[in-house]
């Protein structure tokens, strides 16, 4: 089979596990392996589950490729070639519910696994990404065959990535994203302790997860991995043991379940100002750009909402990224999208006046939404005015900002919501009289004319709107 | 034995997966705390004699 010929480039968030890493060659997703990964493969591959897992696409895309036709760099005992996932996300990118059910599905193919006398090394949610609304994961390295008398090493991890970020919103209803976000790996059991006391300490999951798993940890913090594994081997720890822990856990994350709060975003396509031709015109608008765009690879729809355009945009293109700043919103959205098995539409939790940052490792191992965000087209609707109006963005910038997320050749589709339109003067009647003398039509359009073409104008029928589509660069 | 996980699994989180596990992971953890208890009363014998 070959193997693109560009220069490859490493995945700089692969780097944790010395037996294999992945890297990229042209639009190829690749894994090599060391010897002793190599023959984890090998013995991976002959099992009956994971053929399996590969089938219900459980697992992501593998199969190997010949490790010589690799262009030149490190020599790789074998080389796996993965299928490419449409967009990089982060945990602390997704709803709630879509880190319950990567939580289940890692649970579900660490029992998989066990019962077949294999484990995976680890448990971060960073071993699980997306297609549109389901789960994959994609740590192909992480399976290895299991040792009796072990508990899995990956437990401490699967608590601090998953199992804590589900339990503070769960029980306590806290945001789970600023804690993922700040902290690559998760949030310790000494943190969790401070923030369920009292009564709180009895919440489910909490007292054997938390603060016993805490103690422990504090009475053993001297006692070597190796030491405690051969303990635990002679005092007869078996697989069972492990497959009940796992089920314990399924069965909590399973009741951890949570609706989403109502939101006053949630209603927002009904209670946004919009009349009836307001609206008809605008997804025309949008439909004969994503029309005049061909069939775009990837389509950014910047403040979501209830995924409206996202749908649309899903008719034309391969994939569609729908980021919303309202965790209740992107959740009640990903819940619609997966009740209809939806694998295109990847809802994302985002502040667009605060994109996620580079994380890890010097910035750079989890990649920040900028250097993520590259699409064919760029929806923008509705979103300006709240940059530009509501959190104070300079109008320029907020225009850079949405054109650097277009690729060259790419369009951008843009509502500029006039000052004197209802949804407008409510952000101003928030801020002093005249703090924002740029923000006027004229401005919007001439900052346009100054950085793209523009292909369409279109004014909505109530008149205090205007959408635009332009062509970027390429 | 080495150990040849790459990932530190912490000495506490493994050992509070078998209380986890059910009442048969209560045993084995007992198990092992009376066997750490048992092996330090006979160190200190030993150091005594």
């Amino acid at each position: 089979m070959s193997i693109s010929e560009s220069p490859t480039r490493v995945e700089p968030a692969s780097f944790r596990d010395p037996g294999n890493q992945v890297f990229y060659a042209g639009s190829e997703v690749l894994r090599g392996l060391d010897p002793r990964a190599a023959e984890q493969w090998r013995a991976l591959a002959a099992t009956d589950f994971f053929p399996a897992l590969l089938a219900e696409g459980k697992v992501c895309g593998t199969e190997p490729v010949d490790p010589s036709r690799v262009p030149a760099g490190v020599t790789w005992a074998a080389v796996l070639r993965h299928e490419r996932i449409p967009f990089v996300s982060h945990p602390y990118e997704w709803s709630f519910s879509m880190l319950r059910d990567a939580a289940l599905l890692h649970l579900e193919i660490l029992r998989t696994a066990l019962a077949a006398d294999f484990t995976t090394k680890d448990g971060s949610a960073y071993n699980l990404q997306w297609r549109g609304a389901a789960p994959v994961f994609i740590d192909v390295g992480s399976f290895e065959p299991l040792r009796d008398g072990e508990p899995w090493a990956g437990y401490r991890q699967f608590c601090q990535t998953l199992l804590y970020p589900l339990l503070l919103t769960a029980h306590l209803g806290l945001d789970f994203r600023p804690w993922l976000r700040a902290q690559v790996d998760g949030i310790e059991p000494d943190q969790m302790r401070r923030l369920f006391t009292g009564p709180r300490r009895l919440h489910r999951g909490v007292p054997t997860h938390v603060h016993l798993h805490g103690a422990m940890q504090a009475r053993n913090a001297r006692s070597s991995t190796t030491d405690v594994r051969a303990q635990l081997r002679a005092a007869g720890y078996t697989r069972e043991l492990s497959l009940a822990t796992v089920r314990g856990v399924e069965r909590l994350v399973r009741r951890l379940d949570r609706a989403p709060a109502a939101s006053p975003w949630a209603d927002y396509q009904r209670t946004c100002g919009y009349s009836g031709a307001d609206r008809v015109a605008k997804e025309r608008f949008v439909e004969l750009a994503l029309t005049t765009a061909g069939s775009p690879r990837l389509v950014l729809d910047l403040g979501a909402n209830d995924g409206r355009y996202a749908r649309i945009a899903a008719c034309h293109a391969d994939y569609v990224v729908a980021v919303e700043q309202d965790p209740d919103v992107v959740d009640t959205l990903y819940r619609t999208l997966r009740t209809e098995h939806d694998r295109r539409i990847l809802p994302l939790v985002m502040d667009l006046a605060d994109p996620s940052p580079g994380g890890g490792w010097r910035g750079v191992e989890r990649a920040g939404f900028g250097a993520r965000a590259r699409a064919d087209v760029v929806l923008a609707l509705a979103v300006v005015h709240h940059l530009a109006l509501g959190r104070n963005v300079p109008l320029p910038a907020v225009l850079d900002w949405l054109l650097d997320a277009v690729a060259p050749g790419g369009r951008l589709v843009v509502e500029f919501v006039h000052p004197d339109d209802p949804m407008a003067r409510r952000l101003l009647d928030n801020k002093p009289d005249g703090l924002f003398p740029d923000y006027r039509r004229e401005a919007f359009e001439a900052l346009l004319a100054a950085r793209c073409r523009v292909e369409r104008r279109q004014d909505l029928p109530s008149g205090t709107r205007t959408l635009y589509q332009v062509a970027v660069g390429g | 034995m080495i150990d040849l996980a790459y990932l530190d699994a912490g000495s506490g989180s493994l050992i509070v997966q078998a209380v986890v596990g059910g009442a048969a992971g209560v045993v084995v953890a007992t198990k092992l705390y009376w066997r750490r208890l048992v092996a330090r009363f006979r160190r200190q014998r030993t150091d005594q004699s």
